[in-house]
């Protein structure tokens, strides 16, 4: 049984897109190194210029190469744009110390734009941009299940890794529920006050809670029955790393380092 | 909400990786004790995260107007103990970040440490100390997850004062970003503790002996719930 507004959610949305984008059938383990190590080079350097780099190739890459709708990317992309923006400027403003860009003075107040305040609110923003397309980039061409098959070669906790796996599994038949339940709320003008709206939310999260201890129950016999003996396994059939994709992130990371020693003072004025 | 991909700059997103793995090892090692013991726990550990992922997508009113959601890691913490909440809370950070892109990779250490840690240690604390004076399990219930929520965000303020000073040094910009937060956080503690007291009365009223078998995961609410019954007979 569909309800029909359970796949209308952003979580539904991203997951089909990793599974379904033209990057998909590529090895995860390329696509995760190639993401996380931009990730950490983009965060950790201190040149302006490598966010842009890094944000320009992971925004062409989406688009070009994996054929993820770009109206799509730039939705995802706006919201925290438009929040980041605001708290550089906030930062720009009011934070930092030490030599003074601007100084106001009144007779009851003084405002000062520091110079260093500045550039931190110049090098957040852009380091924010380049990070969140670097997890774009990871999280629309990879599908959780292959990310989690490859933490699982990369020794990370056994348990870990399981509890992982079936949360996933359950985030999605609970949104489900929650979405039936919500729209049975809504028909009986379950939200029509405040107070109405944190009383169905209540009885809604109450139900949501029984029905997963149920299901933990049923899921633990069903699991029994296929001789469950502590572990679950899982057919890891995914395709090997190409040798000229590794030798391609390696050199990209060596030109994104090079380029960091000579514009890491581009910024300070 | 949580603090976004990339706003923590080189040595801080690694100092709170390295304290939050520390105390999540620690409940990977509760959690792997505690399966080995009773293999049923291990499902039903994985569907509260589920549930607490479930929890945090849900719109919560507040009083502002803006919608802001419950975090649920108090809840949790009541239920479960603050070592095995600390794992489903990164678990559930991690899968914020890769499925709705909410909170990100580089900041999962601080996420993990503000929401996972500080938050359900405080609501375990505070849920402990209303059970020793003997409070009534909804005040209990109410305070523990209000202070736990509000206290996430003064751990959120913190980290991120240490990374953006102002002049006058750390404790200025900590009071500016608590003062930012405060305007949305008050309400939605107050919204998100009244919502755990009807979640948590439901759940004893309905399921209270199903709670009571989960003993075996150490169960805060177990003992309280024979304590009500003993008063009742």
């Amino acid at each position: 049984m569909r309800s029909y507004t359970s796949y209308d959610n952003l979580c539904a949305k991203i997951d089909k897109i990793a599974y379904t984008n033209a990057l998909a059938k590529s090895s995860p383990v390329t696509k995760i190194l190639f993401a996380l190590s931009s990730l950490v080079l983009n965060v950790s350097t201190p040149s302006p210029l490598i966010p842009i780099i890094v944000f320009l190739i992971n925004t062409i890459l989406l688009i070009r190469f994996a054929n993820v709708p770009s109206k799509f990317y730039l939705n995802l992309l706006a919201y925290p744009t438009i929040i980041v923006a605001i708290s550089s400027l906030i930062i720009a403003m009011f934070f930092g110390q030490g030599e003074a860009l601007i100084e106001i003075v009144l007779p009851w107040f003084r405002w000062t734009v520091f110079k260093n305040g500045v550039t931190m609110g110049i090098t957040t923003f852009l380091r924010v941009e380049g990070a969140l397309s670097c997890l774009y980039f990871l999280v629309l061409t990879t599908s959780i299940t292959d990310i989690f098959i490859t933490l699982r070669k990369a020794h990370i906790p056994k348990i870990l890794i399981e509890m992982s796996l079936l949360i996933y599994r359950y985030i999605f038949v609970f949104l489900e529920v929650e979405a039936q339940m919500n729209i049975a709320q809504k028909l009986r003008l379950g939200h029509s006050n405040w107070k109405r709206r944190i009383r169905s939310l209540a009885l809604l999260s109450g139900n949501l809670f029984i029905r997963t201890l149920e299901q933990g129950e049923r899921t633990f016999l069903a699991m029994n029955a296929r001789g469950y003996n502590g572990s679950i396994r899982t057919l890891d059939d995914l395709p090997q790393p190409k040798l000229v994709h590794l030798f391609g992130i390696v050199l990209f990371n060596f030109i994104l380092i090079f380029l960091t020693f000579f514009t890491m003072n581009l910024l300070i004025m | 909400m949580h603090i976004m991909e990339g706003f923590l700059p080189h040595p801080w997103w690694e100092i709170w990786y390295i304290i939050s793995i520390v105390i999540v090892s620690y409940g990977i090692y509760r959690i792997s004790k505690v399966t080995k013991e009773i293999p049923e726990a291990k499902p039903l550990l994985a569907l509260m995260g589920a549930f607490i992922f479930v929890l945090s997508a849900l719109k919560l009113p507040s009083v502002t107007g803006s919608c802001s959601h419950p975090t649920g890691s108090g809840l949790s913490a009541v239920i479960f103990g603050p070592a095995i909440t600390s794992v489903l809370s990164m678990i559930v950070l991690l899968f914020q970040a890769l499925l709705l892109a909410h909170g990100g990779l580089t900041t999962l250490g601080a996420n993990t440490f503000s929401m996972g840690i500080i938050g359900p240690l405080v609501a375990y604390g505070i849920w402990i100390i209303s059970k020793k004076v003997q409070l009534q399990s909804s005040a209990g219930v109410f305070f523990a997850v209000a202070f736990g929520d509000l206290f996430t965000y003064v751990t959120t303020s913190a980290q991120l004062a240490l990374v953006f000073p102002t002049e006058a040094g750390f404790f200025d910009s900590f009071l500016k970003f608590s003062a930012i937060f405060a305007i949305t956080q008050i309400p939605l503690a107050i919204g998100e503790g009244i919502l755990a007291i009807f979640l948590f009365d439901f759940l004893a009223k309905y399921k209270g002996q199903l709670l009571a078998m989960m003993k075996v995961i150490n169960l805060p609410i177990t003992i309280h719930n024979q304590r009500r019954k003993n008063n009742e007979n």
